[in-house]
């Protein structure tokens, strides 16, 4: 794996009003086609992230089309896709950003993300996107729509109301409801009507890329020791970001060369990570995790392409993808779970034989915290080790989390 | 609600007047809901807990629950300076500082036993989720569910992004009450009466009549009323009784009072000088400390958002016994922290013109994603846009160790003492002119 790499300077060391240069990515993502070596991927993936003005986004408009920003956790991608326009997962400013308005307007407790994405609207960096998504998965996401319709006007903004109540027999009709809502603006924003057929096929995209991902996540569970987390992750990122038609290719090539590796198994410690759903821990932390030890075998990275099993389009497409959505057993802080928060982290933990639970949490971040109590309730029931770890966006010191984790890793190595 | 507001106040501070009759009403009214759930008389009703915004107690309430509210117990708590306690106990058993001050208060108190000095707080026997306005709500309520076994009903409802709702939204809610009444059915033996889920909701209509002519009252010149910090004394009845004859009765008494207050000039304060909005949960632990900022300056807050979580009647919205279920759908969409920011903004700009404001006051609470994220992009819209002048300021509802009295008091003279000197300003101008 490259070393982790620092592609631009810190945006404190800019003068005033100076903009953050972006890199440019030529429009039909030659870079990304061309990219043969799991490497190269990785290497290409952190240039990306690490440039806060969307390169791919602007790549892709290069080329005459139109971009929709969705906020984590779930959006259903398939409907803007159905329209010709590139649903682009915004998970964050990043390390590189610095916040200087967004402090104000939205007040001192809440998470980084929020105020990442709220300073990248009112410093321009959004404005290659022409509509934005944000779906209720909490509260601050559900305010920030609000906020958007204010400071960016001219650029449609759409609060999606993911159902809460997965029982009633109104719910899938309710969602498909909300999905027209949704289609309402889609259809503004790309001129175009919408289009079962359309919507048909861009469901068999993202069931292709649900089912790369899948395999991907298959080889990190069951053989960790063949492909980094970073690397995974990164893998991962890269499918919110690329045109899926090229996510979709360079992820084959990828398992091909992960899946032929011959590596040897080490004498780490299989942890369910648990929490980064929305706010994205910093690539440092994520590699600190595996230096000190572990085996990333289950997590809750990229949630969007792993919301549900394969959508079969059937005769309406749109009740087939809102209920997905609402059929599936899927736990996650951002939906009333199913079962019982104890069933529920237990069932995980057995599913992808972990020895011990890693709860990476944002700060501020509601949803996560109040989880961990009832998860850390349950493993506690049954003896099995956790460590709970707070993260922001801009992290500079590793040293007390070195400390936590290796004494976590210790602790179950020689129990 | 129950705080003694008849202790002396600091020197050089107006005492607050409060309704004499009501507010012994309102006393005996919260002594009784708190002693009936207390009571150890067998057999005893069966408990719901739900929430404030857009609760269904009307519905639970024809079918004999009784109805407690754990954010009002909460609220009960904090005021009383009980919380913390709850707060610290709650964070022993995992929950972080950056959790919802309501959430520790009420699973701290749970975990040690429901006991409180106004009465013992009965178990849950069925666990409502009305999920309107916070997201927490179903965080809160999964706790509760796995603390005590209860039984979960999730009663989703929709967030407001446009001023009516569509009929989708109320078909999906009338379809979920429908749901709730077969569920209350199974559980109680009982049939559902419409006749007498109609008659609870005749009693909420006259409620809510009565409650809307107290709020309206702050707009007259000087307002009779202190629209926030009075305000949520008298929100108990509107939100914990609606749907008995005791609640809507108590509002008739309320207003009489307020003309007389009208007739006799007997006002909030002696004088006037700052008609101001408030937007904002109230610090609870520091009630009656918060609120001698405001008086100390002459600022009476004459509206305020907060007493509309419960339900935006001033807005127009009745229950209706014509129209049972749709009429209950439509109330749950109304809380006020479930409108989208563009339709809170104009209920703020709406409010600043019919209640003639001449400031307004942000309370941001820590904790309270819900109502507090975008509270500061709401300040710079009420300055530029509005040219309204707004503080924000920042502490907890529940937990007492993030009110900073000494630096809140200093920003909150600061302000006044700019909008007094903008007066005396546009005061000598106009005699320039003149």
């Amino acid at each position: 794996m490259p070393e982790l790499v620092q592609i631009r300077p810190e945006a404190s060391d800019l003068a005033d009003g100076e903009a953050l240069p972006g890199i440019e990515i030529s429009p039909d993502f030659r870079e990304f086609v061309q990219a043969r070596s799991v490497d190269e991927m990785v290497r290409l993936a952190q240039e990306v992230l690490a440039d806060p003005t969307f390169p791919t986004v602007r790549a892709w408009r290069k080329a005459g089309g139109k971009a929709v920003g969705c906020f984590p956790v779930y959006t259903p991608q398939e409907l803007v896709h159905s329209f010709g326009m590139l649903p682009v997962a915004m998970q964050g400013g990043g390390e590189n950003l610095e916040i200087s308005r967004a402090d104000a307007a939205l007040g001192s407790f809440l998470c980084s993300i929020s105020k990442s994405t709220l300073e990248m609207a009112l410093t321009g960096l959004l404005d290659p996107f022409d509509a934005f998504v944000f779906p209720y998965i909490c509260d601050v996401s559900r305010n920030l729509d609000g906020i958007f319709t204010r400071v960016l006007p001219q650029s449609p903004s759409h609060m999606l109301h993911l159902p809460q109540n997965f029982t009633s027999q109104a719910t899938i009709p309710f969602l498909v409801a909300e999905y027209r809502r949704l289609i309402e603006k889609l259809e503004r924003v790309a001129g175009q009507p919408f289009s079962q057929e359309d919507l048909r096929a861009s469901l068999e995209v993202f069931n292709e890329q649900r089912e790369l991902v899948r395999r991907l996540a298959t080889v990190k569970r069951e053989t960790p020791w063949k492909v980094t987390l970073i690397e995974y992750y990164l893998l991962l990122r890269l499918g919110g970001l690329l045109p899926r038609e090229i996510h979709i290719p360079l992820l084959r090539r990828a398992l091909t060369e992960i899946e032929g590796r011959e590596r040897k198994n080490k004498d780490a410690i299989r942890v369910l990570v648990v929490g980064p759903f929305c706010e994205q821990p910093t690539l440092e932390l994520l590699q600190l995790v595996e230096d000190v030890g572990c085996y990333v075998v289950g997590e809750e990275f990229q949630m969007l392409h792993r919301w549900c099993p394969r959508i079969e389009p059937g005769a309406d497409p749109l009740k087939s993808l809102a209920a997905s959505y609402v059929r599936t057993p899927l736990d996650i802080g951002v939906r009333s779970t199913p079962t019982t928060k104890g069933a529920a982290i237990l069932s995980r933990v057995d599913a992808s034989k972990a020895q011990g639970v890693l709860f990476l949490t944002a700060k501020f971040c509601e949803p996560a915290l109040e989880d961990v109590v009832l998860y850390r309730r349950a493993l506690e029931g049954r003896g099995l080790p956790y460590l709970h770890m707070e993260f922001e966006e801009k992290s500079t010191t590793y040293e007390q989390a070195r400390l936590q984790l290796e004494t976590f890793v210790e602790s179950i190595l020689f129990e | 609600m129950s705080e003694d507001v008849s202790a002396p106040a600091p020197p050089g501070v107006v005492s607050p007047t409060f309704l004499r009759d009501a507010r012994r009403l309102q006393r005996k009214l919260v002594e009784e809901y708190y002693g009936e759930l207390a009571s150890a008389e067998k057999p005893r009703r069966p408990v719901a807990y739900m929430l404030v915004g857009g609760n269904l107690t009307e519905i639970l309430r024809s079918f004999g629950y009784d109805v407690v509210f754990p954010e009002i117990v909460g609220l009960n708590c904090a005021i009383k300076h009980q919380s913390l306690d709850n707060i610290l106990h709650a964070e022993s058993l995992g929950y972080g500082s950056d959790v919802c001050g309501y959430v520790k208060n009420d699973l701290g108190l749970q975990d040690l036993g429901g006991k409180t000095s106004f009465g013992q707080i009965p178990r849950p026997d069925l666990l409502v989720c009305s999920f309107s306005g916070c997201y927490i709500y179903v965080k809160w309520w999964e706790a509760l569910a796995e603390s005590y076994g209860a039984p979960l009903f999730m009663y989703d409802v929709p967030y407001m992004r446009e001023e009516t709702p569509r009929k989708e939204d109320i078909d999906y809610l009338v379809s979920q009450l429908w749901e709730l009444v077969r569920l209350l059915e199974r559980r109680t033996g009982r049939a559902f009466d419409l006749d007498k889920l109609k008659r609870v909701l005749a009693e909420s209509r006259r409620a809510e009549d009565g409650w809307v002519d107290f709020l309206r009252a702050g707009r007259l010149r000087p307002s009779p009323i202190e629209a926030y910090f009075e305000s949520i004394f008298y929100m108990f009845p509107i939100n914990v009784l609606r749907g008995t004859a005791a609640a809507a009765d108590f509002y008739g008494i309320v207003n009489e009072e307020v003309r007389t207050r009208v007739r006799d000039g007997n006002y909030p304060l002696p004088e006037e000088k700052y008609r101001v909005l408030v937007e904002g949960v109230p610090p609870y632990t520091n009630y009656r400390t918060f609120w001698n900022f405001f008086r100390k300056w002459g600022a009476v807050s004459v509206v305020a958002t907060y007493p509309k979580v419960g339900g935006l009647f001033d807005r127009g919205f009745r229950h209706d016994p014509s129209r049972p279920f749709e009429s209950i759908a439509e109330y749950s969409l109304g809380a006020y922290v479930n409108q989208s920011w563009p339709l809170r903004r104009k209920i703020i700009a709406d409010y600043v013109k019919e209640y003639q404001a001449d400031a307004a006051i942000i309370h941001g609470i820590k904790s309270c994603r819900s109502f507090t994220a975008g509270q500061g992009d709401l300040r710079d819209w009420l300055i530029h846009d509005q040219r309204v002048p707004t503080l924000y300021i920042e502490s907890d509802h529940q937990d007492p160790r993030y009110f900073a009295a000494a630096q809140i008091k200093n920003r909150m003279d600061a302000f006044f003492e700019s909008l007094e000197q903008r007066r005396a300003v546009a005061a000598a101008a106009g005699a320039a002119t003149a």
